[in-house]
């Protein structure tokens, strides 16, 4: 017979069964694990085992196949000289640092906006509208940025043309020194759904009556801005902020078609790095390592971006 | 009295009606200009970027429709098997976690939650070898089997707790009335669970969408790549033909917008719901 959870009469029996052998408790939950097993399989199959062969064959040259050599901690010590590395995760902590503060406040200034408008009916449209661009494939955002930064027929040039200020007119991703800034604004205004919907739901949960108060003491706008609404928002502004990060160190597919970490490698991140030592150069090592590399980094951000935003808290 | 109050009520919005509106224009308006250039030769683009101009050329959207429709139907079958398998091993997990005690319970869950940390950047390499090893590249399995299992890990967690989160007394009920445990789960709780099985489904359906490096390295047969690969495709291949290339865009993007059409809520809570428990 199954266990299980139950308030009343089956509780004392939990207890009494709970003392019974090991093996014959396991016998008894056969089903369970018969439940279980496809989960169970397909996580360890094609989750934790790669996870594992990451960090073993960190510590091998690898090519994915035969050629499979112990160096040790030979790629850890490669990326501490790897100059190309060094330049794609200046460019990763830039790009994030842009990208957490852009992705956090464009967010929060629209939802406040929102939740200032008296028309209900207006304020339920401004969310629906700015969710919309969510059906656009991603793929398609970067696309068009593309063309948004098109060199001959460009969105941003033809519009510095038309305003009359040709000379400012750039190959805005061909030149090392723009690349990287043009990366950062791509799919500006564009508000992410996912931190601008967690930013929406933290405002709305603020009680309108601290609101009417705060209006009756004569607080403006700013004043409740900064004394109410970001502290009372603390923890979805922290949520946002942790999210945008680890979506922006991981993901690298903007990187891959926009510039492909191009031209040389003034756009390039580790990620893309990691993607190009695995499928261009065969290097299955040497990327395993720099993955090793970027989940410890990811880990210790998360932690620390935790600890800060509870320490905060309690001020 | 009453249009006076109404008048300045809206003046008191006005500010940030306005604020909002450069948004909302500045958010549209790339997407504007690819809708009108779609309907364009690549004359008519050249000597006039900006405003739309007859004749419109539908001929853009045929030719583009003959190619992307490939890539729609794909993503169809891969995300929506995906989907249907996440949902139904997701449930039944997420009920056995909720709803039972047995041995070794939370060692075998915490293989699932410990997973959230582990990025997909890491494991891309030796994943790939481990795909390729099993013989499944360049086939439909290679995306939906790493899809599921990445899918797991959240929607189990998600349907764990709605679980948990249903009355003892419901099940008590259905016990008293002589169910089997097979039945409570069917008849009693995936009913219950409905919204939550609508959330995962929802943040699934965005997640294999739109996954552009899984498929980029595991499907290289262009009559077997979905949407978002296909789409990339697609683009090298009609550089410069700027209104078919548009064309196509703006058809890749109809799936998505006739799912947000008929499921727009369930959208917008699915997409908050799935994230602030996470």
């Amino acid at each position: 017979m199954i266990r299980r959870f139950a308030s009343s009469p089956a509780g004392n029996f939990n207890v009494r069964q709970s003392q019974s052998p090991l093996t014959l408790r396991v016998w008894r939950a056969k089903w369970l694990y018969l439940a279980l097993l496809v989960p169970v399989a397909m996580l360890l199959i094609f989750e934790w085992l790669p996870a594992f062969s990451a960090l073993y064959n960190s510590l091998y040259i690898w090519n994915g196949g035969k050629v499979h050599i112990y160096v040790g901690l030979e790629h850890y010590e490669r990326m501490l000289t790897d100059r190309t590395l060094h330049v794609a995760i200046r460019n990763l902590i830039g790009f994030v640092f842009f990208r957490v503060i852009m992705q956090t406040v464009l967010p929060f200034f629209a939802a406040e906006m929102i939740i200032n408008l008296r028309s209900a009916r207006w304020s339920y449209w401004w969310k629906i509208i700015f969710v919309f661009p969510m059906v656009v494939p991603q793929i398609l955002n970067y696309l068009i940025w593309r063309f948004i930064y098109n060199k001959q027929v460009g969105l941003l040039n033809e519009g510095l043309e038309l305003i009359g200020l040709e000379e400012y007119t750039h190959a805005w991703i061909g030149d090392p020194n723009t690349v990287m800034w043009a990366l950062a604004f791509v799919r500006f205004p564009w508000l992410p759904t996912l931190q601008f919907l967690i930013i929406l739901g933290g405002l709305q949960t603020i009680p309108q009556e601290v609101h009417e108060s705060a209006a009756i003491d004569g607080a403006g706008f700013w004043r409740r801005l900064f004394y109410i609404d970001i502290p009372m928002t603390r923890r979805q502004i922290t949520l946002a902020m942790i999210l945008t990060m680890l979506f922006m160190t991981q993901r690298f597919d903007l990187f891959l078609v926009m510039t492909d970490g191009g031209p040389g490698y003034s756009s390039m991140v580790p990620a893309l790095q990691l993607y190009h030592s695995a499928f261009k150069f065969l290097e299955f090592g040497y990327a395993s390592a720099i993955g090793v590399v970027l989940f410890v980094a990811m880990l210790a951000l998360t932690i620390i971006n935790l600890r800060v935003s509870a320490g905060g808290a309690n001020d | 009295m009453i249009t006076r109050k109404r008048m300045r009520l809206g003046n008191r919005d006005l500010p940030f009606q306005l604020v909002l509106i450069a948004f909302g224009i500045l958010t549209f308006f790339p997407l504007a200009l690819v809708v009108i250039t779609s309907f364009k030769s690549n004359t008519q683009f050249y000597h006039n970027f900006w405003l739309p101009e007859l004749p419109l050329h539908l001929g853009n959207y045929s030719s583009a429709f003959r190619i992307i429709w490939r890539y729609i139907v794909n993503s169809v079958i891969y995300s929506g098997s995906t989907i249907c398998l996440i949902a139904v091993i997701a449930s039944v997990a997420g009920y056995v976690f909720a709803r039972f005690r047995f041995p070794f319970k939370s060692v075998i869950f915490l293989g699932f939650i410990t997973l959230i940390m582990v990025p997909g950047v890491l494991t891309l390499a030796p994943r790939f070898v481990l795909v390729r090893d099993l013989g499944m590249v360049n086939t439909p399995y290679a995306l939906i089997s790493v899809w599921v299992s990445g899918g797991l890990v959240l929607s189990t967690w998600l349907m764990r707790s709605y679980f948990e989160s249903l009355p003892q007394e419901l099940f008590d009920a259905a016990y008293v009335d002589g169910a089997a445990e097979w039945q409570v789960f069917i008849y009693v709780s995936v009913p219950l669970a409905r919204p939550m099985i609508a959330t995962v489904a929802m943040t699934t359906l965005i997640a294999t969408w739109n996954d552009l490096i899984w498929p980029l390295v595991t499907i290289t047969d262009k009559d077997k790549m979905p949407l978002a690969l296909g789409v990339m495709q697609f683009s090298s291949d009609f550089e410069t033909d700027w209104g078919t290339l548009f064309a196509g865009y703006v058809i890749s993007s109809i799936p998505l917008l006739c799912v947000f059409a008929v499921a727009m809520r369930q959208f917008i809570s699915g997409l908050t719901s799935g994230s602030i428990k996470a």
